[in-house]
């Protein structure tokens, strides 16, 4: 049975939000490098990206682990103690 | 026990590119054969402070085999899901990146920080780049009776994939370089 045997390699739950990640990224990626990095992070971009993007892998994100991150708020002291030198 | 070690690296290119080139690095198809045991990037969460510059980000990383092929003999799998935490800050120019694994966490633990600051000698044109990876065997696991191997061929492997990313890196580098040019003029 060739047909059942799929490449797992190139799968995972999110192929299906494959095309709203891209715009999102794409967005985030020209948004990060145009504005944020050149002082102009005041405001967020590429917001409708995101909440497509989101709504999508809410629906398709089948690691308990990881759909925890989803709606979880970032909260800084979560992200470990930082390397030397950097305040909070 | 737990093994630990340290990188360090100097790109000759701005922080603001560099740090653009780390976003970069995962979904660029071009890279996608050079990193072929990355599997799949999302991001997870994001949040931007307005007020003082700040960019928290929380992606899923997947990756495939990790580490050498007895080690995926005796956990049973091939894929496994990191988190990674990024805080970006606009206004002092640091960006650290802190991964971790999620799954096999029975098993072992990875985690590799990484640090992309101005280079102190000539902050506007370089950017250092400090990386430090640790790994932990459990010491109840199966792979417990052989921790010294697994970790000793778990730390070639990442020396191997961050070499692959280094040169990534630089790849994306002059593409940006190049990009920002053809805007220039």
């Amino acid at each position: 049975m060739r047909i059942a045997k799929k490449d797992k390699r190139d799968q995972s739950s999110t192929s299906p939000c494959a095309h709203l990640r891209a715009a999102y990224h794409n967005c985030f990626n020209r948004w990060y490098s145009e504005k944020f990095v050149k002082g102009q992070w005041g405001k967020e971009e590429c917001v409708s990206e995101w909440q497509k993007y989101r709504a999508c892998l809410s629906e398709h994100l089948d690691d308990k682990h990881l759909s925890r991150f989803l709606e979880a708020e970032i909260v800084p002291s979560d992200l470990g103690k930082p390397v030397d030198g950097v305040s909070q | 026990m737990v093994k630990a070690y340290g990188q360090e690296h100097v790109y000759k290119h701005p922080w603001e590119r560099v740090t653009s080139a780390s976003w970069r690095k995962f979904s660029d198809p071009e890279n996608k054969r050079t990193l072929s045991h990355i599997v799949e990037v999302d991001t997870l969460n994001h949040k931007l402070d307005p007020e003082s510059g700040k960019l928290y980000t929380t992606r899923a990383i997947t990756v495939h085999a990790p580490g050498p092929w007895f080690v995926r003999k005796i956990i049973g799998q091939d894929i496994c899901h990191c988190v990674e935490s990024t805080v970006v800050d606009a206004r002092t120019k640091s960006m650290q990146l802190n991964t971790r694994n999620i799954s096999l966490q029975k098993f072992l633990e990875v985690e590799e920080k990484i640090r992309y600051d101005p280079h102190p000698d000539n902050p506007n044109e370089w950017t250092v780049c400090r990386q430090e990876t640790s790994i932990r065997i459990k010491p109840l696991s199966a792979l417990a009776s052989m921790a010294e191997k697994v970790e000793q061929k778990c730390a070639e492997k990442f020396m191997q994939n961050s070499a692959k990313g280094r040169e990534v890196m630089e790849r994306m580098c002059k593409y940006l370089e190049a990009e920002s040019r053809g805007i220039a003029m």
